[in-house]
């Protein structure tokens, strides 16, 4: 019964954000316009890059197209899954706990939204991933995937935690900016800022970031280690995001119990 | 016809700095964009066969990008305004032309006042040969971005969307117009987005104290197209009962 009512949630809630024109469009617009264009119009030159390399940092040159079609993709891909966090958030705020009120418990509810975040994550990366594969293929297909997913999944539920604080307008304006400044600029070996300082290390890109460059960049995983560490924030993140988003819901079935006589 | 004009200036202006996110936006981008691009495109490696771009000018098209970003909320903001207020406005007796002048007005006063920030972020690192001619380009370029805001907002009338159009179009239109090692191969036809012609100029004013005239007169004209479309928006919003008020 509680499975068959997540189900039908989860259909509701997947069926309202592919109605949403605004996703539908960033989906298929962003990544052309973002990793096509970046690789169409980055001149073709060997670029000097650190990279992980049998277990120590080394200089290597790759191509400057290269580098930077694997630096956008993630960009893309987190300002796609944090716009869609932040909806889902908003949605909650304004749905949710009328749904609550109407019967449905709070936990069936939010798996069936943390379902459509999950599903929504992993459109975004197959399709980023894939518009990425037509113009370069990162070495290690697998790990490059997972990476991807993972620093998605991880805005997915920034996204959610922005749209707790912001409305939709102050929050988009949130997700643009962290993206722009932790994905694109702060983690990206393009715009090296010499020896990573401890505020760069504790942004959500950092360890995804490493793993990314890594997997799309060299031949051998030397990153795992980061990978472990950006599983742990992933799960941090997402408990906090769940825990808030639980307040929102289940705090209406609380004001129900007060109402009654 | 003077006082109405005041109260309908100050009014809008009331409505845009009642917004705490576009506040904050107007106060932080500049600081944001312009060091976050400088620093940026400055910090690139250096490469065989390409050239280094100096800080000034990644820092120059940064402040280009936070006024144009700003003045196209603005826009958008205005449009959306006008489409809830000023038909009722003409109602109840103002003229429709006292209505889009202080529209307007609204519209290029903020502007200045958003390049004036911008201006002020950037000279902290960049001296200006030609400081009042940098925030006149500066303006210029807000103004085209807040007529490019009034026609998103005519086809998205929504603040969330039309935002995320204005700043996606904003960064891609800075990215291949601006100075960026990375986007080296730009297409011929880049010379005519938005804010090309407006960013040499800035850059020209900023550190020569120049301009070619010829940037000029190509901004000068494609910001008359842009008004043309915007007043012509702004002009069907008043429309009452299919007619035009007079």
């Amino acid at each position: 019964m509680s499975g068959r009512r997540t189900m039908t949630m989860f259909r509701i809630s997947f069926r309202e954000t592919a109605r949403n024109y605004v996703l539908v469009g960033l989906l298929i617009a962003l990544p052309i316009a973002f990793i096509t264009v970046a690789f169409a119009v980055t001149q073709d030159a060997q670029m000097p890059i650190e990279l992980p390399i049998d277990g120590e940092t080394q200089t290597v040159m790759r191509g400057l197209p290269e580098v930077h079609g694997v630096a956008m993709t993630p960009l893309t891909s987190t300002i796609i899954a944090g716009i869609v966090g932040l909806l889902l958030m908003q949605d909650a705020r304004n749905v949710d706990g009328r749904l609550v009120l109407a019967g449905y418990r709070a936990r069936e509810v939010i798996l069936a939204r943390l379902g459509t975040l999950s599903v929504l994550v992993t459109l975004v990366t197959v399709v980023t991933v894939g518009v990425m594969a037509y113009d370069v293929r990162p070495e290690q297909p697998m790990l490059f995937v997972l990476a991807i997913f993972v620093v998605t999944l991880l805005y997915g539920f920034v996204g959610m935690l922005l749209g707790v604080v912001f409305d939709r307008v102050a929050g988009l304006w949130t997700i643009l900016v962290a993206s722009m400044l932790d994905i694109g600029l702060f983690q990206s070996p393009l715009f090296p800022m010499g020896e990573d300082t401890w505020w760069v290390k504790i942004l959500p890109g950092y360890h995804p970031m490493e793993v990314v460059f890594d997997a799309g960049l060299t031949a051998q995983p030397d990153t795992l280690v980061h990978l472990g560490w950006s599983l742990g924030y992933l799960f941090l993140v997402g408990t906090v995001a769940v825990l808030l988003f639980y307040r929102l819901t289940g705090g209406q079935q609380t004001s129900r119990l007060q109402v009654i006589p | 016809m003077a006082e109405k004009l005041t109260i309908g200036v100050l009014s809008q202006i009331r409505s845009f700095v009642r917004d705490p996110v576009t506040v904050v936006l107007a106060v932080l981008l500049p600081a944001i964009v312009i060091e976050g691009w400088g620093q940026a495109i400055s910090n690139m490696p250096e490469m065989p066969t390409v050239e280094s771009v100096p800080i000034e000018l990644a820092r120059i098209v940064g402040a280009t990008l936070g006024v144009a970003l700003v003045a196209g909320i603005l826009g958008l903001v205005m449009i959306i305004g006008a489409r809830s207020a000023d038909r009722r406005l003409v109602v109840v007796g103002y003229s429709p032309s006292t209505v889009l002048v202080s529209r307007l007005l609204t519209i290029v006063g903020i502007t200045v006042v958003i390049a004036v920030i911008n201006f002020g972020v950037l000279s902290v690192n960049v001296s200006a040969e030609a400081p009042f001619l940098a925030v006149v380009f500066l303006a210029l370029s807000g103004v085209l971005y807040a007529c490019i805001g009034v026609l998103v907002g005519a086809i998205l009338p929504r603040l969330f969307e039309g935002s995320l159009v204005i700043a996606l179009l904003a960064m891609m239109d800075a990215f291949l117009s601006g100075e960026s090692p990375l986007a080296a191969d730009v297409p011929w036809w880049v010379e005519y987005f938005p804010l090309y012609h407006p960013k040499t100029l800035v850059q020209d004013t900023m550190l020569d104290g120049t301009y070619a005239m010829g940037d000029l007169l190509f901004v000068l004209g494609y910001l008359a197209v842009l008004v043309g479309l915007a007043l012509f928006v702004f002009q069907r919003t008043m429309a009452v009962e299919g007619r035009w008020l007079r």
